[in-house]
């Protein structure tokens, strides 16, 4: 219990709380089942994205190329399904193809982090900026609507098994295999190993280039399962759709108590993080306010999570044990 | 005089590229493209050297481009209402000082990572912007404020007068004065540099402040030069300018980094856009190509860097 009330995940948790609490005495809509499912399913393809990204912050990394892998991937999604029209294979192809070639450009990023040494900040604007402008170039912006997706394709982005939408249960299911990836295998336990501190970790036998290898493309790959929610929930294709999302996604990750500077995260706690910032948007909207105040009580709250968390830090550090040093 | 430095071989690749796009490219060089290239330069290159000076003490500055259009579209509204010109501006500049001074005092005085304060004040000031605009633009100034993106003095662009100058104190200010030796020291290693007994979270502060101040100044150019102030003014600039800067020879580490190095990184940057564009070359392959550039430069750098280390061990 005292581990629980100690965690960092306790504050956005407080806070989620107490929002859902007001929305809910304020709006007699925010607590229906149907409202709960739609901030899910609305914040899926957030999720996938925050989930990955936990992990590259984990080991003091950093990628701001997710958006622009989400959004060539749903264009090559959008290529398939036109080239295959309504196969019972245009489906198959579709969930082979957007993992791995997101895992392979994952991968690319994994390759300039591990083996030059290129801050990952760097190196990801870099592979951004070629991906992005490759996918305008291909596409030349140009929207795909549901008339071109295959029958099968929408079934599948309708199905509600025991009535909650697949596109939620893929978001569940990534948490829970990445939940359990991080703390219960031996890859995972490297990542959290070299985020705490990396010469350790390495003396201990761990390989840090192929853990970075590692975060890089498993980012890219659930960047792939997210192509397919987002293309399954918006049923189009829209190649300009996650212009500065990147952002979006590490707030989602910090705001869950990630430390932007490696060795701690958690995947409850980013959880939380993304269900703050999809709450706030539903609670905002079903309150009537100024779509524009959005993005400044969001800039608000990420100020006032991430100085919170400094001056808990701080405090602890206060309480600690000192050990006179002599000079 | 180390002729292989950095700096260097970053003059050597912009006159091999004016060179090359002289020679290859018709309508360089000609006196319309080149005056042209001047009026162009100059907001991507402030806003650069405000984020090189960020990325000196290993922090960066996300919010700058929103800050920009926050400043932008506050000179705008007051023009449009009547006030004067110069009340605007420095209406527009204390706006920018104030965004700045809120991100040094939770970076500097609170002690939140540079990254994630920026991050958060970006949102703000990007929500403040479209709360003030309701996300239209505002357009329609006064011809004397105009004359500041498009105007002549003489046959020179006054923008690119605007951006040497600024280029020429920052050296100064970075080279000269304590302030600016502090910087670097800050970069290098902050616990020895406020054991030193420098006031570690003044400089940081101040670091910030000229961010803002060249946030504004870059907003003030291009609302001047398109005649309109709206949300996303500037906002593809965020991460070019991270991109010149890093280009330019600084470190994103900190401790690192010349005024001269991301002058000639800009210089190189809109030489070969221009020289693309007149070649008929699609901006998406321009923006795709400078992602190669990017990478490919710190790919020689790391080179180097190894076969430097290979020889001294």
């Amino acid at each position: 219990m005292s581990k629980i009330l100690k965690s960092s995940e306790l504050g956005i948790g407080v806070i989620l709380l107490l929002l859902s609490t007001a929305l809910a005495v304020t709006s007699p809509v925010f607590l229906t089942g149907d409202n709960i499912l739609d901030i899910l399913k609305g914040n899926a393809v957030l999720g996938i994205l925050a989930i990955g990204m936990t992990l590259v912050i984990i080991t003091g990394g950093i990628d701001v190329s997710v958006a622009a892998v989400t959004a060539a991937i749903t264009v090559i999604i959008g290529k398939l399904a036109v080239s295959l029209h309504d196969s019972g294979w245009s489906l198959v192809a579709i969930f082979l193809a957007a993992p791995l070639v997101g895992a392979l450009l994952g991968l690319i990023n994994g390759l300039l982090v591990a083996k030059t040494k290129i801050p990952p900040i760097v190196a990801t604007l870099g592979t951004k900026s070629i991906l992005a402008g490759a996918t305008l170039y291909v596409t030349n912006g140009a929207y795909m609507n549901s008339s071109d997706l295959p029958e099968a394709f929408l079934r599948f982005a309708q199905w509600k098994p025991l009535g909650v939408s697949v596109l939620i249960l893929i978001f569940f299911a990534v948490a829970l295999f990445t939940w359990f990836l991080l703390n219960h295998t031996v890859i995972g336990r490297s990542v959290v190993a070299m985020g705490g501190n990396p010469v350790s970790a390495m003396r201990a036998g761990i390989h840090l280039q192929s853990v970075q290898l590692f975060v890089y493309a498993y980012m890219g790959c659930l960047a792939g399962i997210a192509a397919i929610v987002q293309t399954a929930y918006t049923k189009g294709v829209d190649p300009n759709g996650f212009n500065g999302f990147e952002l979006t996604v590490i707030a989602a990750v910090v705001l869950g108590g990630a430390n932007i500077m490696g060795g701690y995260g958690s995947i409850p706690g980013t959880i939380l993080g993304v269900l703050l910032l999809g709450v706030m948007q539903n609670g905002l909207i079903l309150a009537h306010v100024d779509t524009f105040w959005q993005d400044i009580v969001t800039g608000a709250i990420i100020l006032i999570a991430v100085t919170y968390d400094v001056i808990k830090r701080k405090r602890e550090e206060a309480n600690r044990a000192k050990i006179e040093i002599e000079a | 005089m180390n002729f292989l430095s950095k700096e260097w071989i970053l003059g050597y690749v912009f006159a091999g590229l004016f060179l090359l796009m002289t020679l290859f490219v018709p309508g360089f060089f000609e006196a319309y493209n080149l005056i042209n290239m001047l009026f162009q330069l100059p907001e991507l290159g402030i806003l650069s050297l405000g984020m090189m000076v960020v990325l000196l003490t290993a922090g960066i500055d996300l919010s700058i481009t929103f800050l920009a259009a926050l400043a932008g579209v506050i000179v705008a509204t007051l023009l449009t209402n009547g006030y004067s010109v110069p009340v605007s501006i420095l209406a527009g500049v204390a706006t920018a000082l104030a965004g700045g001074l809120l991100n040094g005092f939770f970076i500097a005085v609170v002690g939140v990572s540079p990254i994630l304060v920026t991050l958060g004040t970006m949102t703000l000031f990007e929500g403040i912007v479209l709360l003030l605009t309701k996300g239209n633009s505002i357009s329609g100034f006064p011809e004397s404020y105009s004359l500041i993106g498009n105007g002549l003095l003489g046959a020179v662009p006054i923008p690119i007068l605007i951006f040497a100058a600024i280029a020429v104190i920052l050296s100064i200010l970075l080279n000269k004065t304590a302030w600016g030796r502090s910087v670097y020291m800050f970069g290098n290693n902050p616990t020895a540099t406020l054991f030193s007994g420098i006031n570690t979270t003044r400089v940081v502060l101040w670091v910030y402040l000229f961010a803002a101040l060249m946030a504004a100044v870059a907003a003030i150019i291009m609302t001047s030069r398109y005649n309109s102030a709206k949300v996303d003014i500037g906002s593809s600039y965020l991460l070019q300018s991270i991109a010149v800067a890093v280009l330019g020879g600084t470190s994103i580490s900190g401790g690192y980094g010349k005024v001269i190095g991301v002058v000639l990184a800009v210089g190189i940057f809109q030489i070969i856009s221009n020289g693309l564009n007149l070649l008929g070359v699609s901006s998406m392959v321009i923006d795709m190509l400078m992602g190669t550039i990017l990478i490919g430069v710190l790919l020689i750098n790391y080179v180097s860097a190894k076969r430097k280390q290979s020889q001294t061990a």
